[in-house]
């Protein structure tokens, strides 16, 4: 077990830089999240850390130790791939001892340990099987088995699910955070489902283009989005943005656009200039129908609405353009109906239209 | 129905004229071998197994079967081994792509000559006063090795000029094969400990167990013919130590005896021998390789 510190890392290849200057330190014990969408820099971060990719420049240490330049054996890492990357010549059994028989432990020691965690993750069954016998989950759990086997101080998982039907996903995924209470092991893993990421991270790395975009709990990332492109990647439904303009009146600060008037609490949007133009975000799963005298009511017309099971997203056009917002009382909507929702004044974010900034204060 | 009738048209005429061509040579082996047919004589006559039978206590025929098998063994072994090493060496050293291309095309070159050029090119390479190998040898202060006339040295010789054909072919098939693979079981064994000549015996070769097999099972076919180089290079000599099979039938069908009968006996003998044997080899690996 180990911190982590990745220290000024850049990556390019040949003239074309894909990461800049990141920084970041995990502590031990920690499970993080690198999450982004494909070509942000999160997988090749993580190869990186495992040894499998060069550094072009930067250092990274684990417990303290550099390992910049080590081979990626001795790094006390563990990997899991997202295609498994099971030796397919060699039984289940075989694929898991393969790293420990290379350490040259002792054969007895080894068969104690395959049994442990063949027992943890459900494999005593399959240990004589060949990978191409087994289903795409039990792939993954041997995967994961061989990865455990070997102790290390740092577990990677390299979008270890997307391979795997959703309820299976579910599952394993919950099985990983166990493993992770238990084991208590320092955990990255890299995913491009955010819904994924919410669930299993203790703190989310947001990347894009090869920069850290935000980072922080689940709950900051979802409820405090440091820019735009962090609201607009996390929660789905997606985040409804509108382009409003900043009316002041004294302490009172008014969004307007079109028949929409938002009023925001002027302690925590004091920067808003009167006659700015901002870019409003507005969640989905914090709005819901409007109480007579709610506050920050919006009305339009709806277009579709959309049954999740438990809730339905409600499709409403409001001045011309499409917005959405969830509730549970959606049996009795029907398109063509005028609707009317709110919004708490304190899930309201506001954006920069220039730098795509918060305009939240901090704190 | 269509698509059988189409097949069936396609296929027939190719597949006539193999097996007319297969049968009715094969047939006239089979024919002769029964006979005492001589080219000194302008007749014959029914010998029955009489041909076989001195084959049996012929001790140069003996000879030469045990000169082909150690042809069989060492020129497989040599060109599969040869491509593996130099192979997984080409993988682990050279990364660029126009190098390796590169040095693929080179060793392409000698599998691409015929297999007299090849022949002769070594006879001079081999030559004891004017060769290149003995300058080089002489450098190192021993005296002029007679490749070829050694009987000791002279069946590896012959050997490794196959292999230098073969097996630098084989060399780039196998790095292309290697090429083929994923990266990921590569990558997870680095992150197992494995060190680099690990990576290969553990992971990489047995994944590519069954195209191996197949370039062992072609160049086994193929060195069953290699009569053209040998008697390029030696003539099956010194005496008889790089006499095959066909090699000796050869002599003393056509050259020496013109015994035709007493070859053809040996040439339908050394078809089931190698039909018996490869059959079992073929099973063998099947059942193994699953």
């Amino acid at each position: 077990m180990a911190n982590i510190q990745c220290a000024n890392i850049r990556k390019s290849y040949g003239g074309h830089t894909v990461i800049e200057n990141l920084n970041l330190d995990i502590a031990d014990h920690e499970f993080v999240v690198f999450l982004g969408p494909s070509g942000c820099g999160k997988s090749t971060m993580l190869r990186m850390i495992a040894g499998l990719e060069e550094i072009t420049d930067g250092t990274v240490s684990i417990g303290d130790r550099d390992v910049t330049h080590l081979h990626p054996g001795e790094r006390g890492v563990a990997m899991v791939f997202q295609s498994y990357a099971l030796y397919p010549h060699m039984t289940v059994e075989e694929n898991i001892a393969f790293g420990l028989r290379r350490q040259k432990v002792a054969e007895d020691e080894i068969a104690r340990r395959v049994k442990h965690v063949a027992g943890l993750l459900g494999l005593e069954s399959f240990l004589e099987r060949k990978p191409k016998n087994l289903s795409g989950g039990q792939q993954q759990r041997v995967a994961m088995a061989r990865a455990m086997i070997k102790t290390p101080k740092l577990f990677l998982f390299d979008e270890p699910l997307s391979n795997l039907d959703a309820k299976l996903r579910e599952k394993l995924r919950t099985e990983i955070r166990k493993i992770h209470l238990d084991l208590k092991t320092t955990t990255i893993f890299v995913t491009h489902d955010q819904l994924e990421a919410m669930t299993i991270a203790d703190r989310i790395v947001l990347m894009r283009a090869g920069a850290i975009e935000q980072q922080g709990t689940p709950a900051e990332i979802f409820d405090q989005p440091a820019t735009r492109f962090v609201a607009d990647f996390i929660g789905s439904p997606a985040m409804n943005f509108r382009d409003c303009v900043v009316n002041r009146d004294g302490d009172r600060i008014e969004l307007a656009t079109g028949s929409m008037r938002l009023q925001v609490p002027s302690q925590e949007f004091g920067a808003l200039a009167h006659g700015a133009t901002v870019e409003v975000g507005l969640r989905p799963s914090k709005m819901d129908l409007a109480a007579p005298g709610d506050q920050n009511s919006i009305t339009g017309r709806i277009v579709l609405v959309e049954n999740m099971g438990s809730e339905g997203q409600v499709i409403v056009d409001v001045d011309g353009q499409e917005m959405s917002f969830v509730t549970k009382a959606f049996r009795t909507l029907e398109p063509g109906q005028p609707v009317s929702f709110s919004i708490e004044p304190a899930s309201i974010h506001v954006f920069s239209k220039e730098t795509g900034r918060s305009l939240r204060k901090a704190g | 129905m269509n698509n059988r009738r189409f097949l069936f048209w396609t296929l027939t005429p190719g597949f006539a004229v193999l097996a007319t061509l297969a049968l009715i040579s094969i047939a006239g082996a089979l024919y002769f071998s029964v006979m005492d047919r001589s080219l000194r004589y302008s007749d014959y006559h029914f010998a029955g197994l009489y041909n076989y039978q001195r084959l049996l206590s012929d001790r140069r025929f003996l000879n030469a079967l045990q000169i082909s098998a150690i042809w069989e063994v060492v020129t497989v072994a040599g060109a599969l081994v040869v491509a593996t090493l130099l192979s997984v060496l080409i993988f682990e050293t050279v990364k660029s792509f126009w190098l390796r291309n590169l040095i693929c095309f080179a060793f392409l070159a000698p599998v691409l000559l015929p297999r007299v050029a090849a022949a002769f090119i070594w006879r001079f390479l081999y030559s004891p006063s004017l060769g290149l190998i003995n300058y080089l040898v002489g450098l190192t202060g021993l005296g002029p090795v007679e490749f070829l006339a050694d009987p000791s040295l002279a069946l590896m010789s012959v050997a490794i000029v196959d292999i230098w054909q073969w097996g630098l072919f084989f060399t780039v098939i196998m790095l292309k094969l290697l090429e083929t693979l994923p990266k990921d079981p590569i990558e997870a064994a680095q992150l197992d400990h494995a060190k680099t000549w690990e990576i290969h015996a553990y992971v990489t070769l047995p994944m590519l167990k069954a195209p191996i097999i197949s370039l062992a099972l072609v160049k086994a076919v193929e060195s069953l013919r290699s009569f053209d180089l040998i008697y390029v290079m030696t003539g099956g000599g010194p005496g008889t130590a790089t006499e095959t099979l066909d090699l000796y039938a050869y002599q003393a069908g056509i050259n020496l005896g013109g015994r035709i009968s007493y070859a053809s006996a040996m040439s339908i003998l050394l078809l089931v021998l190698t039909t018996i044997v490869f059959t079992l080899i073929w099973k063998g690996i099947r059942k193994w390789a699953v």
